[in-house]
């Protein structure tokens, strides 16, 4: 009986050897994925049309010197951050140039993954880069990431329904109504969803009505009165016919297709992205589909807007620096800002490219767009940006229950938390 | 007599043998990191600020069991296992019965009810989650116009439930199904010549019967569906306060970087599951599947 | 007679239909979507409009779902052979040998089958990070042997006791040597079993997504339950609806040929395992 029950045992063992020597070898399969030979850089960038043929211009400039690999990342920008921010964790040294959202680069300067930028790259970056997007990059007065792309949101309204955009927020609900009124398309489209745009509009609603949210270090809660009018203004627009019912679930390109289809909106608060999307999808719209500063609930400060965009830092564990801050010095040139403004539509962050003579058929609304991004609304800097985000766009959802005193005040006790990194996020 | 004692010898050495690379890779998996778990959750470890480390005993304990959103998400939790526990056993139930009973194309039901079984989670949360949306979805106006179920809490709930049920209706009747098994044909006959109608056929013969497969269904059930990820993840990412424990442990973990407190978490969930698990065998009694080890 | 028979089978074959209609439903829902064409795919129709193959080329044409399907398919292979092979040791010893510490091995395989995987994520992400397992092939293989193994010592077990194991005496008195007895009389009546609980293990590690999401970061070992959610639009703010339909259907269809040739298979190793004990 003894020897009977050896062989399953024996078998079983030779098996296990085989199956073991598989695993072992299974690494060497995943890593056998890039190319030996030459200096690779990897870029890891959101979606963007066309980024690839700023890439290929890089590598022609490189001569052979290095390659850059652009690795796109997905989508949602809480899915990039989610990935770039677990391979630094594990110190992935694969990664050298990364795509930073504007709001993430204190965190990743703080959790020491991104490198400083210094001297002469320093210098360059400095030079003719508007301020404002600048400032995003620093972090403790060290600059840590060069601008790439800029972003600010504008009022877009249908010039058939609106012979004259709103001055301010209030005015805006009003023409609004009066349209609905008259049995016209007079929604408004706000990306009201569970994310970061959420937070984009209270804060963009909350500067421009002179208020604040964190301190200016970033290390208190404030939610002062303006942030209150600000949750006001978010809730009246919930409450009001002019909304749309999918409010809570509209992300930025729900409300661009919504608006395209032209059956129910007469404003939309978006990104410029939709000026080149209405002019393929909704030709005969197109021609009506005009823009205007974003309305402020103090209408002396319409036109503060949000800074959005896109930084590129290097990776602390890169093992190409310098041909990474090259790499990330020519994707964000002046030229390729130019071609990427034009081609895939997003604001470049050097001022000069605006008064290029090119820019004027695909970028209309560039004197607009300028002129916010000189008086812009940014976001709390903080290393705690992600839960501080994470909340406020958990406590304003869904916008119609807002309730602004009490609000205010749970916002105030849990982002102080927050920024003591004492807090449970949702 | 001495032979057999030999025999008995080897015999146990074989069985520890062919026991221990199986007993070693659960325990290697399982044992050690929830010890190291609670060791990170007496951590202030915030991979963000590393700088910042230390040990702060029971601090994380006292920040998560006083936090809003935590109680919020254990709540959600418990709301979704009871519900879809409930629900899944009386539909269980009836797959069972019809897998087991029906006099026409047995083979083709039984096999098609495996599909919702088999298919991956994901998937089918992908497909409620189209199905639901209300910019692609062919169920999203079913119940009123202009609506967006996922973004409203009870509907998003119910669409949770919705798709946890689906997937798991056919293992309940599986598992059913071979307590129904067990139920003897004669004395079903013999309930029928008493009188008895189908209901009390049901109730009063095979429902006795099933008692202990239904308990270890219920026990499975349960304990799965505490641990409800995938279907959240997909549905709504926890938006609205549709978060479940697990979700938050991840969202702390993963997009926060917060060891400590996703260990904390963890641990507090490792309890919450081997509380209802001592609950059921105790109170329940039910019996665990393979307990009577020892019969050959 | 006759008429209440028939009468019978058409009531049951209207409740066949009902549960036709419960489990293919949502298939058929997504098998539509990823058969759609971009413009027709907000339409909410349940049967396409237009049909394309579109979402089936896009995805075959991008590395990341090749590559995650690979990653799929070797990891579950993988961990599911070393779960069987694990699984068939020990449950032969729970069926037939008598040894200290049985019960125990039973109670903690039943314990880890209970187990909240997410309260070993923390952990399981922490320690894969310092080992350099992370994000490797081996650094799912783990824990999906882990969680298998219950499973499969269970259903082996209970096969394993099924087995008339004196005919494997009967062979031994008939001549045959015990490797012979084994392979002639033992090992043909073992291997359903063996072979079903494969199957249902292999489902299992297809499944996963709580792992797969939490210790990968590349594509280097992430599985497609996993690559679906981070799918991308063709530019930052357009949904990849269509190719996450497609890539779903895919990994769909071994589902489905599963279920449809080892029916009897899955049921029989579904209710012996958790059930007779």
């Amino acid at each position: 009986m003894g020897r009977a029950h050896r062989i399953p045992g024996r078998r079983g063992r030779r098996l296990r050897v085989a199956l073991c020597a598989m695993v072992i070898a299974s690494p060497l399969v995943a890593a056998c994925g890039s190319d030996g030979g030459g200096i690779t850089v990897n870029v890891y960038y959101s979606t963007e049309e066309n980024f690839d043929k700023v890439v290929a211009e890089c590598n022609d400039a490189a001569a052979g010197r290095y390659t850059i690999a652009l690795n796109v990342l997905p989508r949602g920008a809480d899915d990039q951050r989610e990935q770039m921010v677990r391979r630094l964790a594990a110190g992935d040294t694969d990664m050298d140039v990364l795509g930073l959202d504007v709001t993430w680069v204190a965190e990743f300067a703080e959790a020491g993954w991104i490198t400083e930028w210094t001297g002469q790259d320093k210098t360059d970056v400095e030079a003719g880069t508007l301020a404002g997007p600048l400032a995003t990059a620093r972090w403790e007065d060290k600059l840590y990431a060069a601008p790439k792309n800029t972003n600010v949101q504008l009022l877009w309204y249908r010039s058939d329904l609106v012979p004259t955009p709103p001055k301010s927020w209030g005015e805006m609900l009003e023409q609004a109504k009066r349209l609905k009124a008259d049995g016209k398309p007079g929604g408004i489209l706000m990306t009201g969803a569970q994310y970061e745009g959420l937070v984009v509009q209270f804060a963009t609603l909350t500067a421009g009505a002179g208020g604040k949210i964190l301190s200016d270090d970033s290390t208190r809660a404030v939610v002062d009165d303006g942030a209150v009018k600000a949750l006001e203004a978010l809730r009246d627009l919930a409450n009001s016919p002019a909304s749309s019912p999918s409010l809570s679930n509209a992300k930025e390109d729900n409300i661009r297709q919504e608006f395209e289809s032209g059956k129910s909106a007469a404003f939309q608060l978006n990104w410029p992205f939709v000026y080149a999307s209405m002019a393929k999808s909704n030709p005969e719209l197109a021609k009506v589909f005009k823009w205007a500063p974003y309305p402020a609930i103090d209408a002396s400060k319409t036109g503060t807007a949000t800074l959005g965009g896109f930084n590129l830092a290097i990776s602390s564990y890169s093992q190409h620096k310098p041909e990474a801050f090259e790499a990330a010095k020519c994707l964000r040139s002046a030229e390729s800002q130019k071609f990427s403004a034009i081609n895939s539509g997003v604001p470049p962050t050097i001022e000069s490219v605006y008064d290029d003579p090119e820019m004027a058929e695909p970028y209309p609304m560039r004197e607009t767009i300028l002129d916010e991004l000189k008086n812009p609304a940014v976001r709390p800097i903080t290393p705690a940006y992600q839960n501080v985000s994470t909340l406020i766009s958990t406590i304003l959802s869904p916008p119609a229950a807002i309730d602004p005193k009490a609000t205010a005040e749970r916002l105030r006790t849990e982002l102080q938390d927050a920024l003591d990194s004492k807090g449970v996020l949702p | 007599m001495k032979a057999i004692t030999e025999g008995k010898k080897a015999e146990r050495r074989l069985g520890l043998w062919l026991c221990a690379p199986a007993a070693l890779v659960m325990v290697a998996v399982t044992a050690y990191p929830i010890i190291y778990s609670v060791w990170l959750s007496l951590q202030r470890y915030d991979l963000r600020f590393p700088a910042e480390r230390e040990f702060v005993g029971l601090e994380n304990y006292v920040t998560v069991l006083t936090n809003s959103y935590w109680w919020s998400a254990f709540g959600v939790t418990t709301l979704i296992t009871v519900i879809s526990v409930v629900i899944e056993l009386v539909l269980g139930m009836a797959l069972a019965l019809v897998m087991h009973r029906t006099l026409v194309a047995r083979g083709l039901i039984r096999t098609v009810a495996l599909i919702p079984y088999g298919i991956v989670t994901v998937v089918a949360a992908f497909s409620w989650r189209y199905a639901w949306d209300d910019n692609t979805g062919y169920l999203a106006q079913l119940f009123a116009p202009d609506a967006a179920p996922l973004t409203q809490r009870a509907s998003a709930l119910g669409i949770i439930v919705l798709a946890e049920v689906w997937k798991t209706v056919p293992f309940m009747a599986l598992l059913l199904m071979a307590g129904l098994a067990l139920v003897p044909e004669d004395l079903l006959k013999a309930a029928s010549m008493d009188g008895a109608g189908p209901w009390q056929r049901f109730t009063k013969v095979m429902l006795p019967v099933m008692k202990p497969a239904i308990l270890v269904a219920l026990l499975f059930r349960t304990l799965d569906a505490f641990r409800i990820f995938d279907n959240i993840f997909v549905l709504t990412s926890g938006a609205q306060q549709t978060g479940s424990v697990s979700m938050q442990t991840y969202n702390n973990l993963i997009r926060g970087l917060n060891l400590g407190i996703g260990s904390t978490m963890s641990v507090l969930i490792f309890i919450a599951v081997a509380a209802i698990a001592f609950l059921f065998v105790k109170v329940f009694g039910a019996a665990a599947p393979g307990n009577d080890g020892g019969k050959r | 007679m006759a008429t209440s028979q028939s009468g019978a089978k058409a009531r049951w074959a209207l409740i066949d239909v009902v549960v036709l209609v419960y489990a293919l439903v949502p298939v058929l829902w997504i098998v539509s979507l990823s058969f759609k064409t971009k413009e027709t795919l907000a339409d909410k129709n349940f049967i396409p409009r237009e049909w394309t193959w579109q979402n089936y080329a896009d995805i075959f044409t991008t590395n990341q779902f090749l590559r995650a399907l690979l990653n799929s398919v070797g990891i579950a292979v993988i961990a599911t052979l070393i779960a069987v092979v694990l699984g068939t040791m020990a449950a032969y010893a729970i069926a037939r040998l008598d040894f200290p510490g049985k019960r125990v091995l039973v109670g903690v395989s039943l314990l880890i089958a209970m187990f909240p995987q997410v309260s070993l994520v923390t952990p399981l992400f922490e320690m894969e990070r310092s080992l350099g397992l992370f994000d490797t092939w081996p650094g799912l293989i783990l824990p999906y042997i882990t969680f298998a193994l219950p499973l499969a010592i269970y259903t082996l077990s209970a096969f394993f006791r099924e087995i008339p194991w004196e005919l494997e005496k009967a062979a031994k008195m008939d001549g045959a040597t015990p490797a012979q007895a084994f392979r002639r009389v033992i090992a043909p009546l073992a291997a359903p079993g063996v072979f079903t609980t494969a199957i249902l293990v292999f489902i299992f590690c297809w499944n996963d997504f709580l792992f797969a999401i939490s210790l990968t970061s590349t594509t280097s070992s992430r599985t497609v339950p996993a690559a679906l959610s981070f799918f991308q639009g063709s530019s930052q703010f357009e949904d990849p609806t269509g190719t996450v339909s497609a890539a779903a259907v895919v990994i769909t269809v071994p589902i489905i040929l599963f279920v449809l040739f080892f029916q009897r298979r899955i049921v029989a190793g579904l209710t012996s395992g958790a059930v007779k004990g």
